[in-house]
This record gives C-alpha cells, sequence and structure tokens, in this order.
C-alpha cells in the first residue's frame, strides 16, 4: 500500500468535510475489511482515509415506531448479537450471522456493507426482502433510499459524492408475516454463497393465502435483486409445490447471473429458483406461526 | 506515484499484552506488520492475506480480528492481546497446555492463531459444546490437524479451567 | 511389548515455542538490518522479453537495488532438472515468473515498486492443454529438454515433454486378448495447491566473513546448500543453511524458490535481505500438484479376477520441471495403476507435458492421489458391470504376501485383506443405509516406507541428560518428538531427559532431510542406532565402575542396573563423570543409508458414507472410516493427527480443492477462492488401525504420513454413484456437476 492522509473526525458534519476537501480520492473507513483489502490488492489508491468509528452515535441499535435503526457503524457483531434484533428482526440476526467469520464480523459495519456493493454479500438480499431504507447523509442533510433504489451496478451505489451512510431503517415484521433467509454453500461453510435468497410472506386475514410477498436474491447479478415476477405469482395463492416451482421458474428467468468460482451462471440460475423455493417455504411457515399466534 | 515518495509517519499508542507501546509508522502499516516487524512479536502471521485463515488473529479490546486488514492507526489507544500475551507467570494458559497435550498443532504456524481463537472462545463462553467450538472456530484454518485434535483440546482447556474454578472474564458476547 | 516411553502420547517436545509464538519461522527471522525483497512478475503466458525498464522503480525512495536477469549469473536451476532460470532471461513462460526483483526497506515500498517495473514483452504461442501441448508440430516451449543438465534420458515422442515413464510387467496386450470383458475409462484432476498456512520465505545474510547465512522454509537444507553453491557459483563451505520450523511442506517446500534472489540482493545492498511469498504468489507460482488426464483399462474374467490393467497418465507439468526431486523427473504415483491387487500382467505409460503455466512439483504422496481417483473408481464401475459388490470385486483380488509391483517391488507383510475387513466392519458396509438418500463408497491405497541418507548424532552430557543432534527439518509431523522418544527408550531415561538439539548445514556432511516417507523410518532409524552404541558405551564405562560384565547391566529410570541386584546403581550422569576423568566423552554420529524401499508396504482402506440432495446436487460427507495395516506405533498423538490431517486433505481433494486456470491464468488467487476445509466441514471420523510390529522403522514402525490423503477422493465419488448413480470422473466432486449429472439421467 502506499501512504494515506489518515483523519479522525468526531462528528458526522467534521466527516463529510473531510470527504469534501479530497474529493473522490477519500474514503470513509469503518471497519476496513473490504476497503484495506482492496488497497492491498492496489485496486484503489485513497489520498486520505476518513475514520468514522469516532464519531458518536453512529453505532446505535435501537427501536422505534415498528422500525429497528442501525447505526452506520454497527458491526455485524453486534447486529447479530443484539438482544433487540433478536426479539424483532430474528431474521436479520440470523443473516448477518452468516456473514464471514466472526473476526470479520467483529469489524465489519453495516453501512461499510451496503456502501461496499458486493453482489455476494448475504445482508442487502435480507434487508431487501425486509423494505429496508438508507439514511444518507450529505452536506445537504439527510436523505433516505429504498434499499431497491440503492444498488445501482457492480460495487455501484446511488450515494453522491461526499454522501456517507448513516444507518439502515428497518420495519419489523407485520402480522401474519414471517421472513426467511437462505444460503446456499455447497462448497465450504466459509464462503460467499453460491446462491442467497430472502423472503417475507405476510398471509391473508384467514392465514390461507398469500396477501403480499418480498423475495430477494443475491449472488446472481451486478446486484442484489428483487424477484417482482415471482411476488407476483405468489400474491392471492394458497401454497403448493406447484407455486413455488412457478415462482422459481418467474425468478430464474430474469437472472443474468455472472458465473464464478461458486457456480456457473446456469447452476446459480437453477439455484436461485430452488432456494426462491426453499426460502419462501420457510417464510410462509414463520407467518403461519404468527398467524396462529395472534389468533 | 509522487506519494510513495512523502511519507508521512504518524505516532500511535498501541497497549500490547500489558506494556504501553510507541510506535511510529506509516500509514499504511497494518496492525500485523506493526506488531511483527516493528514490536518483533512475531508470533502472530502472515498466512492468506485477506482475512480468511486466521493466523493474523489477535485481540482488540478483547475482540477477535484479522491483523493483516486491520492498520494499525485504527488500533490507536486500543488493548491488543497476541499469542505472547496469553502465558502468565511463566506458566502457559491452559489452551496453550491442552494444545500441547492433545495435539492441537503440528506445523505450528497457525497455532498463534488458534490459541488466541480459542481463549477468546472460553472468555466468552467457559463450557462451550463441541456445535459452539466450531462455529467460533470455523474462521481458524489448519492444513494439520484435521481439526480433531484441535476440538479436543478445546473441550479439555475448558475442563481443566472449570476445574481450576476460573470464572468467565467477559469480552464479546457468544451465541448460545 | 512393553515400552516405557515408545507407544506414549508425549506432547511435542517444540511445543511451547509453537503454542506461544516463540517459535521463528523463516519469515520471522529478524536479522539486524533486514530489507524487503519483492518479484515483478510475467503478466503473459508465453512471450519474448524485449525490454526491461527499471528506472521508476529505482527512483522510489527506499528501494535499495533492484536486479533483473542480466545482473544475476546465466545458471538455470531444478531440484533434478536444471530448466528454469531465476529471473527469467530472454523469455517468460508462465504467468507469475519472476523477471525482476527488487529490495526496499520497507516490504509497501517494494512491493510498490515492483509494480513500476516494465516490460515489453513480444507474445509467443501459448499451450494450455497438456495433451495439445505434446502433439506433433505444437510450438516449442522449450527448444532441446533433453539438453538440460540431469534430464532424464528416457526417449521423448514430443519436445514438449519434461520426461516420460513406463513401468511393465507380464504381457497386458495378450492378457487383454484373453480376457471376458474389457473396460476402459478416463478420469480428470486439477491442479492443486499444497494449502501450507506458512507462505514460502527465505531469508538471507551474509556476514563480515563472507559467510552467507541462509534461513528458508525448506525441508532439504543439504541439498538448498549445494543447489545455492551451483546457482551463486559459490563453495558449499561459504554457505550456511540454519533450520527453522517448517509451517506445512507436504511436498511443497523443496526448491530454491527465492532463496538465490535473497543472495544477490543481499550482496548488491550489503543488508540482509527477507522475500516472503504473499498467498497471491504461492497460488500462483508455487509448486502446486500435477493437473492429470488418465486413461485406466482392466480386462477381467468374468468371475471377477484381474487379468491385466494398463494406464496412460499424462500430467501437465506447467512450464518447467525444475520442481520435480526424483531422477526421472516424473510421478512415482504412475505405479499405483495396479492399486493394492494383484494382477499378473500390468503397464504404465506416464507422460509429463510442458504447458504455458504454473510448473507443479510434489504434493503428499505424489502422483498417488491423482492415479487412486481414476484407479478406485475405476474399480467400482467394473464391479458394477460385473454386477459385483464393490468390496467383493477387490477381496477377489487383493495383493497377497509376496506378490510384485509393476515398478519391481514385491510386498511382504501383506494385511490388504484384514485392512479391508477392518474398514467394512467398521463402516456398516453390509447393513442397510439410513435413508435412500445415503450411500457408502469404498478405496484403498498403499504406501512404502522411503529411503534415504540421514543423520543422528547422541550425546551423554556431564548431568546425565542426552542430547540428540539432528537436522531433520520439523515440518510439523512431530519427528523431533519421536527421535526423543527411540532414545530415551534405548537409553533407560525419561523423554524429558533427552533434549533434542537442531542443528544446521554445518553439522553433518550431508542429509536427505524431509520427506518422501523416509522420517520415521531412515532418521529413525538413525536415532535408534546412534542411541544404541551410546548405549554400549555407557554399560562398557559401567561395568569398569562396577567391575561387572557389561551384559548383566540394564538401564532404568536413568540409573545403570545390574540384573542381579546389588548396591550400587550409578547414574548416567556418574558414568559420564567416570569417562570424563579418563578424557573420553561419551558419544556416537551414525550416518543411516538406506537405498531402496523396505518391501513392507502398509494399506488404506477408506469407507466414505455420503448424503446427496437430489434438488441441488449438494453431497454431504456424513461419515469416514479410514482402516490402517500399521507397525508399531511411537507416539498415538502424532499418529493420530498425521491421519486425521491426511484424511481432510483427501476431503479436500475429492470435494473443494481446484487451483483453476483460464488461458493460463490462475483465477483462485485467495483462500477466499481457493477453499480447503474448516473445522465445519470435516465429517465424523472412525480410524481402525491393526497394529503388528512388523514394520521396517525403529521398534518396528511403519511410516503413516502419505496415507489417508490418497484414497478418500475416490471413496467420495464411489459413494456419490451409490447414493445417486451420479458418476463424477473429474475431482473435485462439486454440487454443480452432480446436479448437471442427475440432470442428464433424466
Amino acid at each position: 500500500m502506499i501512504p494515506f492522509e489518515y483523519r479522525t473526525p468526531r462528528t458526522l458534519d467534521q466527516a463529510l468535510a473531510h470527504l469534501r476537501e479530497f474529493g473522490e480520492d477519500a474514503r470513509p473507513l469503518a471497519g476496513g475489511t473490504a476497503l484495506v483489502l482492496m488497497m492491498r490488492q492496489r485496486l484503489i489508491r485513497p489520498a486520505c482515509l476518513v475514520n468514522i468509528r469516532g464519531v458518536a452515535g453512529l453505532d446505535r441499535i435501537e427501536h422505534a415506531n415498528g422500525t429497528v435503526e442501525i447505526g452506520a457503524c454497527a458491526t455485524h457483531r453486534d447486529v447479530e448479537t443484539s438482544a433487540l434484533v433478536r426479539a424483532r428482526l430474528p431474521v436479520l440476526a440470523d443473516t448477518y450471522h452468516h456473514v464471514g467469520t466472526i473476526r470479520i464480523r467483529n469489524v465489519a459495519t453495516v453501512g461499510g456493507g451496503l456502501a461496499h456493493a458486493d453482489p455476494n454479500q448475504d445482508a442487502p438480499v435480507t434487508l431487501l426482502a425486509l423494505g429496508a431504507r438508507v439514511r444518507v447523509r450529505g452536506p445537504q442533510g439527510e436523505r433516505q433510499v429504498a434499499l431497491d433504489d440503492f444498488f445501482t451496478d457492480y460495487y455501484q451505489t446511488s450515494l453522491a459524492a461526499g454522501e456517507l451512510v448513516a444507518g439502515v431503517s428497518v420495519p419489523v415484521l407485520g402480522p401474519r408475516t414471517g421472513a426467511a433467509f437462505l444460503k446456499f454453500l455447497p462448497r465450504t461453510a466459509d464462503d460467499y454463497g453460491t446462491v442467497t435468497a430472502a423472503a417475507s410472506v405476510t398471509l391473508d386475514a384467514a392465514g390461507e393465502r398469500c396477501e403480499a410477498a418480498r423475495i430477494a436474491l443475491g449472488c446472481v447479478g451486478t446486484t442484489p435483486v428483487r424477484a417482482a415476477a415471482a411476488e407476483d405469482l405468489l400474491r392471492g395463492q394458497r401454497l403448493t409445490d406447484d407455486l413455488l416451482r412457478a415462482a422459481g421458474d418467474a425468478a430464474n428467468g430474469g437472472l443474468d447471473p455472472i458465473g464464478d468460482h461458486r457456480g456457473s451462471a446456469a447452476y446459480k440460475r437453477e439455484m436461485a429458483a430452488v432456494f426462491l423455493g426453499r426460502a419462501v417455504r420457510a417464510a410462509w411457515a414463520r407467518a403461519r406461526a404468527s398467524a396462529a399466534d395472534t389468533r | 506515484m509522487s506519494r510513495v515518495e512523502a511519507q508521512p509517519v504518524l505516532s500511535i499508542r498501541l497497549r500490547v499484552n500489558g506494556k504501553d507501546q510507541a510506535v511510529r509508522i506509516p500509514s499504511y502499516r497494518t496492525l500485523l506488520d506493526c506488531l511483527r516487524s516493528d514490536l518483533g512479536l512475531t508470533g502472530s502471521k502472515e498466512g492468506c492475506g485477506v482475512g480468511v485463515c486466521g493466523a493474523c488473529t489477535v485481540l482488540v479490546d478483547g475482540k477477535m480480528i484479522s491483523s493483516c486488514l486491520y492498520l494499525a492507526v485504527m488500533a490507536d489507544g486500543a488493548e491488543i492481546t497476541t499469542v505472547e500475551g496469553l502465558a502468565a507467570d511463566g506458566r502457559l494458559h491452559p489452551v496453550q497446555q491442552a494444545f500441547v497435550d492433545h495435539g492441537g498443532f503440528q506445523c505450528g504456524i497457525c497455532t498463534p492463531g488458534q490459541v488466541v481463537a480459542a481463549k477468546a472462545l472460553l472468555d466468552a463462553n467457559p463450557s462451550p459444546s463441541e456445535a459452539d467450538i466450531k462455529d467460533w472456530m470455523m474462521g481458524n484454518l489448519c492444513r494439520c490437524t484435521g481439526y480433531y485434535q484441535i476440538i479436543e483440546s478445546i473441550k479439555h482447556a475448558a475442563a481443566t479451567s472449570a476445574a481450576a474454578g476460573k470464572p468467565a472474564a467477559g469480552g464479546a458476547a457468544g451465541r448460545p | 511389548m512393553d515400552f516405557k516411553v515408545i507407544g506414549k502420547p508425549l506432547g511435542r517436545v517444540e511445543g511451547p515455542e509453537k503454542v506461544s509464538g516463540a517459535a521463528r519461522y523463516a519469515a520471522d527471522q529478524l536479522p539486524p538490518g533486514v530489507i524487503w525483497g519483492k518479484a515483478h512478475r510475467s503478466p503473459l503466458p508465453h512471450a519474448r522479453i524485449v525490454r526491461i525498464d527499471t528506472s521508476k522503480a529505482r527512483a522510489v525512495p527506499g528501494v535499495l537495488a533492484v536486479l533483473t536477469a542480466a545482473d544475476l549469473p546465466d545458471v538455470l536451476v531444478g531440484r533434478v532438472m536444471f530448466d528454469m532460470p531465476v529471473l527469467a532471461r530472454d523469455r517468460v513462460r508462465f504467468i507469475g515468473e519472476k523477471v525482476a526483483v527488487v529490495a526496499a526497506e520497507d516490504p509497501d515500498v517494494a512491493e510498490e515498486a515492483a509494480a513500476l517495473i516494465e516490460v515489453e514483452y513480444e507474445d509467443l504461442p501459448a499451450l494450455f492443454d497438456p495433451i495439445e501441448a505434446i502433439r506433433e508440430g505444437a510450438f516449442r516451449i522449450h527448444e532441446d529438454p533433453a539438453s538440460y543438465a540431469n534430464a532424464p534420458k528416457e526417449h521423448r515422442p514430443s519436445p514438449n515433454l519434461q520426461s516420460v515413464l513406463r513401468h511393465k510387467m507380464g504381457d497386458p496386450a495378450k492378457s487383454f486378448a484373453q480376457a471376458d470383458h474389457l473396460f476402459e475409462h478416463t478420469f480428470r484432476t486439477p491442479r492443486g495447491h499444497q494449502g501450507y498456512l506458512e507462505p514460502t520465505a527465505s531469508t538471507v545474510a551474509v556476514d563480515a566473513d563472507g559467510m552467507v547465512h541462509v534461513w528458508a522454509s525448506n525441508k532439504m537444507p543439504f541439498r538448498l546448500r549445494d543447489l545455492l553453491a551451483h546457482t551463486l557459483k559459490l563453495p558449499a563451505d561459504r554457505i550456511q543453511v540454519h533450520l527453522t520450523p517448517i509451517g506445512g511442506d507436504f511436498g511443497g517446500k523443496g526448491s530454491l524458490m527465492d532463496t538465490p534472489l535473497c543472495y544477490h540482493l543481499a550482496r548488491a545492498t550489503g543488508r540482509p535481505v527477507k522475500m516472503a511469498m504473499s498467498y497471491t504468489e504461492e497460488l500462483m507460482a508455487g509448486n502446486p500438484r500435477h493437473a492429470s488426464v488418465i486413461t485406466i483399462r482392466s480386462g477381467v474374467t468374468r468371475d471377477g479376477r484381474l487379468l491385466a490393467r494398463t494406464a496412460r497418465a499424462i500430467f501437465d507439468g506447467g512450464a518447467y520441471a525444475a520442481f520435480k526431486p526424483v531422477p526421472h523427473v516424473n510421478l512415482i504415483g504412475a505405479n499405483m495403476v495396479q492399486g493394492p491387487y494383484r494382477i499378473p500382467n500390468v503397464a504404465v505409460e506416464s507422460l509429463c507435458a510442458y504447458t504455458n503455466q504454473v510448473p507443479c512439483g510434489h504434493m503428499r504422496s505424489p502422483g498417488d492421489p491423482q492415479m487412486i481417483w481414476a484407479e478406485e473408481a475405476h474399480m467400482d464401475m467394473v464391479a458394477g458391470a460385473l454386477g459385483l459388490d464393490p468390496a467383493e470385486f477387490r477381496r477377489r483380488n487383493l495383493l497377497q504376501e509376496g506378490d510384485h509391483l509393476v515398478d519391481g517391488h514385491h510386498v511382504e507383510s501383506v494385511q490388504a485383506l484384514e485392512t479391508l475387513e477392518a474398514a467394512l466392519t467398521a463402516a456398516d458396509w453390509a447393513k442397510p443405509k439410513p435413508r435412500p438418500t445415503v450411500g457408502r463408497g469404498l478405496a484403498m491405497s498403499l504406501r512404502h516406507d522411503g529411503m534415504g541418507m540421514c543423520n543422528a548424532r547422541v550425546t551423554l552430557e556431564a548431568d546425565g541428560t542426552v542430547t540428540l543432534l539432528t537436522v531433520t527439518p520439523d515440518t510439523g509431523t512431530g519427528s523431533h518428538t519421536i527421535f526423543a522418544q527411540i532414545v530415551a527408550e534405548t537409553l533407560g531415561v525419561p523423554a524429558s531427559a533427552v533434549n533434542v538439539r537442531v542443528g544446521d548445514t554445518r553439522s553433518f556432511v550431508t542429509d536427505s532431510g524431509t520427506g518422501g516417507s523416509r522420517v520415521t523410518h531412515v532418521a529413525g532409524l538413525a536415532a535408534q542406532e546412534a542411541a544404541t552404541q551410546v548405549r554400549r558405551q555407557i554399560l562398557d564405562e559401567a561395568a569398569a565402575m562396577l567391575e561387572a560384565n557389561p551384559d548383566d547391566l540394564e538401564l532404568r529410570e536413568g540409573r545403570v542396573v545390574p540384573r542381579g541386584g546389588g548396591p550400587r546403581r550409578p547414574s548416567l550422569a556418574d558414568v559420564a563423570s567416570a569417562a570424563q576423568r579418563q578424557g573420553k566423552a561419551i558419544d556416537a554420529a551414525v550416518r543411516k543409508e538406506i537405498g531402496h524401499y523396505p518391501p513392507q508396504f502398509s494399506f488404506c482402506a477408506q469407507v466414505a458414507e455420503v448424503e446427496v440432495d437430489r434438488e441441488t446436487g449438494q453431497v454431504r460427507v456424513l461419515r469416514v472410516v479410514t482402516a490402517h495395516d500399521v507397525g508399531t506405533i511411537l507416539n498415538p498423538i502424532g499418529f493420530h493427527g498425521q491421519i486425521n490431517g491426511g484424511v481432510i486433505q483427501g476431503l479436500g481433494f475429492g470435494t473443494m480443492e481446484e487451483l483453476r486456470l483460464e488461458e493460463g491464468r490462475v483465477t483462485t488467487l485467495s483462500l477466499g477462492d481457493f477453499k480447503m476445509p474448516n473445522i465445519l466441514d470435516i465429517p465424523a471420523l472412525t480410524t481402525v488401525l491393526m497394529e503388528k510390529p512388523v514394520g521396517p522403522g525403529p521398534f518396528k514402525a511403519k511410516s503413516i504420513g502419505e496415507s489417508s490423503n490418497v484414497p478418500l477422493g475416490a471413496a467420495i465419488a464411489n459413494a456419490v454413484a451409490d447414493a445417486c448413480g451420479a458418476r463424477i470422473t473429474e475431482a473435485p466432486i462439486t454440487a454443480e456437476k452432480v446436479f448437471f449429472a442427475l440432470q442428464q439421467k433424466g
């Protein structure tokens, strides 16, 4: 690596000011696991690293008005072990548990992961299925972006120059709703998924038919994707093997995966369909349990 | 290119194995290189260089991290525990002794990372099940042992510590 | 036998150093003033070097030297065949070949500067497929391999062949004509990295007297010294190789690698120089296991007896033959064509091809995993075609006492059948499987004890402790602990009274070092013989002290004890003092040389139980049984450790390890992409050992280190076929391959 300026702001405004000063040559640094790795591989050569871990309040995990608010500097391990998240959004805690190893999770942050925009990551897939919104802070103040609109391409987001991810807002599950996350690891337990799938299913008042579904797939494109066609097929239907098969095929058709060391494009397409079905089935079962609880 | 010529040196303070260290390093120095080259603590090893193998595992404020991906400047002001800091009063830590007694290592290159990780496990969870052990240790690769005797070693270390009445030392919360 | 120290589960003698971080490996050496070297490597698989511009690298502050081939003596190097330059001269032959090297005060500066070196190339046709490379008219990767120093003389039908190895026994062609059935199958395996977690490193310092001090992760320090002498044009006695613990070898740490460059940089800068490969460099330019394409053909009788077997193996040796250490510059695993079976007519032709890809070397049981992957799967496929249970088919054909192997060896103390039965029983082979998605597969292999020349010196110290001087590098196998136990047992002292002192290349004239399954056998016998001579000296001295007959004296618990009883029981310290008063030292040095493999082979039978998810093709290895016929077990912890580690390497080979290349470029360039098993991947393991004191080694021991890694891949392939009918002939067995194989079957 080559030398760089190193700044340690105490407030978000200071952090934004440092970023403004160096423009494209500055990078925010939180956990650094992806950043330092890319610097070691000489893929990026920032002139300035702005360490935002010292900014007070950026690592909070709170619940307010049916939304779990996770600060950008909360680590993966913080989310995984948070009593609050495990109570209110266990699928999210479970998802963060799947990422890498405990060493990585102790350091890598929620905000850093989102900003990095690696389509093979686990968390964005569940966050998409849960309808999360990203809180962005820039020179103009704070704005919110639906996660659906946040990832634009391979390692690219809709963050404008000088903007930072400040946190993510995740609605808790409504009534008669269940969610599940699956990571297909056919090779070894420590790997990116061949495919990942997350689903949130809400049942109708009778607890029989799908009223709404949100399904997201990862490792199958340049960004994590919503399986909108599959979601449409599920709406109003009862759970059957044929329905899940059809939903998988519908999703499969819209995918353009990139083959990698964890699977060829053809295999990822097939597995996306399989794991979409399995994730929906698991979410549906949890939705039924939730519906039974509230009756 | 000209930035290679400009070598700003940063001063940081690390508390390593209970001892305060003041170090002057270039900004790009990883914590691993700082420990090994600037402080002469060669116990932690560079293996894969991408945070996967665990040979570089150290504890920063009680939490295990990959020091090959951690900038030394990020550790400014932190408490760092390396393999060199596990023994106390000339006696090996129970984890280290258990690894010696039960074949927890062969070539020894991954061992510093293994014992640091295992110590962190027992600090967080003094009576881990085999599933707990595997879950915690899945980020520490070993090419020699096949892992079976590592599991045995950690089980014995837990039993030894329990027998000695060691309390849980706090630190990163384990997943029950 | 009632041993006091042999067979006891003693912890490693080097244990406290290794668990406390005090053990210093090659990259941990910090001679004062040490600087860092880094290589600039070729981005092209085959090209002429037109021009190298190092000016930008030289201008970087902190850079102390930049060298290219023009700065070095024009010498080729290799472990046996010298076909590789130290830095590419005129031509590069694989992506990753070293073209220049930089030394700087700081490793990051060295790396940045190395990246600033500019090289102009002219592309040459590149060959990536060994079969294409050996076709008539293919572009020559080397002008004339036969002209290289130490090139094997066997005629090469193609200039792109490193070597050809052939074995034949009987008359296979005639026998095929007489067989009731003929079967032929082809199998493939990829390159694989040894996966040692210590990347290859060297540190070289030249002292004020001109002595060259070397610390290297190299398990053959004397060979290293001699090769350095040749490469650097120095007398061998000006080079002192210091032994360090090695962080895993598995066959991959026997070559010069960067050591000569460390020396040249040290000379150019006047400073000690360290070079440590990154893991990316290891994956790109180490010396991985050879990829293979193996076609096996068998002729059998209708009642399932093997009459004849042939195999043609094409190994992809990569751009240089330099990393192969055996005189025939081929892989001895080629002789595994016959497996552990009695087959009267056998022939194998093993071709090692040049391609423009990373050159390959040795990896644990070199050539065996590839050949057994093919051979043991072929056995199951033949059994299936004949309607025979795979175990029964093997039973009918196992080697028996005195049988011959195709490479000329004969086998004694054969327990092949017992080993097979032990595995089958432990694996519940005859019992129904727990679920229809579960399958079982069997595979067997055999292994010899190694040969070579190893030294040991045993000295009785004044305080009654014993010192063993060894130059056998510690690659992690536990050899030093076993040596201590051997010496302790022989001298009637506890192991704690034996200090293992690790010497260097000044300690003895020469030594084979570690590898080839020779250590327990040859180095162990050297230690035993030296201890036995010291025992004799002790008894003679004590006999004089006690005015007794030495044959009436024993050594027990650190004392000389008369067999018939008696009050005087001098301690070893007493004996040492008595000897010293007469100006005598109690000390013996032994050079043990064994020039052939002993006939006591070891068998390994493994059963894998797997579960296949048909919807995804995912294979879970639930359980493995590994059965071995073994000699005396010298240390059960170390013994099981070697078996366990081998099993998991076999698991990796069979299910996930693959160094992938595209257009000659390694694409699995980190341990994030080249995956090896972790602690969550391991199956339940049952080890069955049939211990019999029949080995050629000390106290009748047999080697164990290169057995359990060999058959598991094939056992898993056979289990997958049993579970779901998908026959995967190309390693590793991935879920994707199983999925599409099942789709094809319909």
